[in-house]
């Protein structure tokens, strides 16, 4: 490939716990299988994005590398995982001391100044970023000349919502500066037909749009605790369809928006009008079980 | 206040400043800066220069110890650094109280510099640690930190009071270039009339009088804004109520000063009395020589005077009731919480002369030029009119180009004061009086 090809910089964000990680890296692997040259970058002090890329083994962290030495060499800090997917690890300090979002810039920099994307000759790196965007270090993938497409993992739980709220508002602010624009939501968790629809509301409210729809599924619990992704560890599965429908699109996926959060009163009054629907529901399907 | 959109050459500098300059103060004490490389250095260039060539002292300045943090303890955290650098201190430097004060990137990044420091709880002397970051305030600020700080953890509790002895608080080393100079004089005043004064950075003191300042029986504090926070530490944790009187400046002032302090210190009145004849008589003894060369080439002038809140009023005031000067124009240069401005605003009534400058307050250095159109109604090419002239401007360096624009000559006071090389000068008491009228005439006998 051409070295002056240009390198597809994803960032994924979400609430923590919501199902990033898994949902990264298997869009990693999947992108991977097919023909993607990609790097997993974890940007989370608990240092875990790629576990599943790699049998569920940890890898030295760039920070731990820095630590122990006044300068890393990039090559040190990247290690392979399944199909070929480099794995880097930004790591962080102890939990209560020092400042994660430097660590977090720091690592970002470091591999970025010694060129090693361009030497992969990597189509894809994705970012796979802790939480909320509590601070300015946990902005450095969105900001200008870094990512250029922001996805974000949610569920249709309000928290979930809350935080891709707050995320779209650190989108908003650095797109004014050249930073990532936003590529759409990626659907976490969704079963309830119920679900669906408040996702989709809420992406219409913030004029973006659902990427996929992930399903929740006992298949990612079995391949995670296998220290596996769906797409290793169950390729034939429907859920790894369903993940590589997600690379598919975000592989075809050209143009990405700035979006339009909500304030917090309205974010809340959209809450609630939400809630008071499905006591409305949940009341009807009483009656009707009644009258059977 | 300024309606600037942006920071023009204020006079002041970081906390952490204000800290190292106040320990630099204190003789022997040693102080450990924990933060970036580069802090203490700038620091030190600043409130030398800005204070008269005040230089870093005994261990100090240049060789000021510093955990100089990188990006690595940033991202960790400091404590280990700190820790080492303590240690190291200890080893190397030979001190009598060794005070860790702090930059504002180990405050952002929560490095827990107490904890640190109580890990060297049983050295040989004591070892603590007093948070300044500067996002929390300026060097007037860092000032109050520190002194807060040490009568917290330093000062020793549970002294039986003495009534015959008070501290000293609100002249700032390394900010009123002339600090040292101000607290001998005020200090012995004080003892004249019968105390024993902890000034803590006067003449002959050592940390014995800050260890000891719980004996006190009264705080005065020299300022409506400097060393009131610290003042009101020491009452919360040793018990010493406090007092605010102004810096006085000249005879009228600094008498009104003693009768002040006397009362809130239950002073013997006849002493007082008495004393203030003895050094009124001295004081005109001096004063009365500059009446003929006053009078026969007319010496009285207009004035502008720029200053901290500690100069700005005392100044001003002597310069109308007491050299006979017409001050049309004040500019308090502090960036001042809201409810210190009225207080600051009542120093400028009740004058005798009954003669009041215009007061602004502004840390923008420019503004003084905007604030002097409207003290004085400037010439519209008018065939007669009456000029701001003969006038003399009272600030600190920053007034050079505005006094070179105007043409009158500047006498620097105030910070920064890189033009002087102050020793023991001061300007405060009866002493300061006299000083700053001489300093003052010479500007205008200068040239011949």
């Amino acid at each position: 490939m051409s070295k002056s090809k240009s390198i597809k910089q994803i960032a994924i964000y979400g609430k923590g716990g919501i199902g990033k990680s898994t949902t990264t890296s298997n869009l990693s692997a999947a992108l991977s299988k097919m023909g993607f040259r990609v790097m997993q970058f974890g940007c989370d002090p608990k240092s875990d994005s790629t576990n599943t890329l790699r049998g569920g083994v940890y890898i030295p962290t760039v920070l731990d590398t820095l630590r122990e030495k006044v300068s890393v060499d990039a090559h040190d800090v990247i290690y392979p995982g399944f199909n070929g997917v480099y794995c880097v690890e930004a790591g962080g300090p102890a939990p209560g001391v020092g400042c994660a979002g430097r660590g977090i810039i720091t690592a970002v920099e470091l591999l970025r100044q010694q060129h090693i994307f361009e030497e992969l000759d990597l189509d894809y790196v994705i970012y796979d970023v802790l939480g909320d965007v509590v601070c300015g270090g946990f902005a450095v993938p969105i900001r200008e000349g870094i990512a250029k497409h922001v996805f974000t993992v949610s569920s249709s739980d309000f928290m979930s919502l809350y935080a891709a709220n707050n995320l779209f508002r650190g989108i908003q602010k650095y797109s004014k500066s050249g930073g990532a624009l936003l590529g759409g939501v990626i659907a976490n968790s969704i079963n309830a037909g119920y679900s669906r629809e408040i996702i989709n509301d809420f992406v219409a409210r913030t004029q973006t749009k659902v990427v996929e729809y992930i399903p929740r599924s006992i298949t990612v619990t079995q391949c995670e605790l296998k220290g596996r992704t769906v797409i290793e560890a169950a390729p034939d599965s429907q859920q790894a369809k369903v993940y590589v429908a997600l690379a598919e699109k975000i592989a075809a996926h050209e143009q990405s928006e700035i979006p339009t959060p909500l304030g917090v009163t309205e974010l809340q009054e959209w809450a609630t009008s939400w809630s008071d629907k499905l006591l409305l529901q949940a009341e009807s399907q009483v009656e009707i079980g009644e009258a059977i | 206040m300024s309606s600037s959109k942006f920071v023009d050459r204020p006079r002041f500098h970081c906390a952490l400043g204000g800290a190292l300059f106040t320990l630099r103060a204190l003789q022997k004490a040693i102080p450990i800066i924990h933060a970036s490389a580069g802090c203490g250095h700038n620091l030190f260039s600043a409130s030398n220069a800005g204070a008269g060539y005040l230089g870093g002292g005994y261990c100090g300045g240049t060789a000021w110890s510093s955990t100089n943090v990188v990006e690595r303890e940033i991202v960790f955290g400091g404590e280990e650094r700190l820790n080492e650098q303590i240690r190291t201190t200890l080893d190397l430097i030979d001190g009598d109280l060794f005070v860790v004060v702090t930059g504002c990137m180990v405050e952002m990044i929560g490095d827990d510099v107490r904890a640190v420091a109580s890990g060297f709880a049983d050295s040989e002397v004591p070892v603590i640690a007093v948070p300044t970051p500067s996002f929390k305030g300026n060097s007037y600020d860092g000032y109050d930190m520190l002194l807060s700080g040490l009568f917290r953890d330093y000062v020793t509790q549970g002294l039986k009071k003495r009534a015959d002895t008070v501290n000293l608080l609100g002249s700032v080393p390394g900010q009123d270039a002339f600090y040292k100079g101000n607290l001998t004089e005020i200090s012995r005043l004080l003892q004249r009339i019968g105390f024993r004064v902890n000034t803590f950075f006067g003449e002959g003191e050592t940390l014995d009088n800050l260890q000891k300042a719980s004996e006190a029986s009264l705080t005065i504090v020299l300022s409506d804004v400097y060393g009131l926070k610290a003042a009101a530490v020491c009452e919360e944790v040793h018990g010493i109520p406090y007092i605010s009187l102004p810096l006085p400046v000249g005879a009228a002032q600094t008498s009104e000063f003693l009768r002040a302090a006397a009362v809130a210190l239950k002073a013997d009145a006849t002493t007082v009395e008495r004393v203030i004849r003895e050094e009124e008589a001295r004081y005109y003894d001096y004063f009365e020589r500059i009446a003929d060369i006053y009078n026969d080439v007319d010496l009285q002038r207009y004035a502008i005077v720029a200053g901290d809140a500690n100069y700005a009023p005392a100044v001003s005031r002597f310069l109308a009731d007491e050299l006979g000067w017409l001050p049309r124009l004040a500019v308090i240069t502090d960036l001042l919480e809201e409810e210190r401005i009225p207080v600051l605003q009542q120093r400028f009534t009740g004058w005798e002369s009954d003669t009041y400058p215009l007061v602004k307050f502004d840390t923008d250095t420019s503004a003084i030029q905007r604030y002097l159109a409207e003290a004085w109604e400037p010439n519209h090419n008018e065939r007669y009119a009456d000029t701001f002239s003969p006038t003399v401007l009272i600030g600190s360096v920053f007034e050079r180009d505005l006094a070179a624009k105007l043409g009158i000559p500047l006498l620097t006071l105030s910070f920064p004061v890189t033009n002087r090389i102050v020793l023991n000068q001061t300007y405060a008491g009866y002493n300061g009086g006299l000083g700053l009228t001489a300093d003052l005439l010479t500007t205008l006998v200068a040239g011949r």
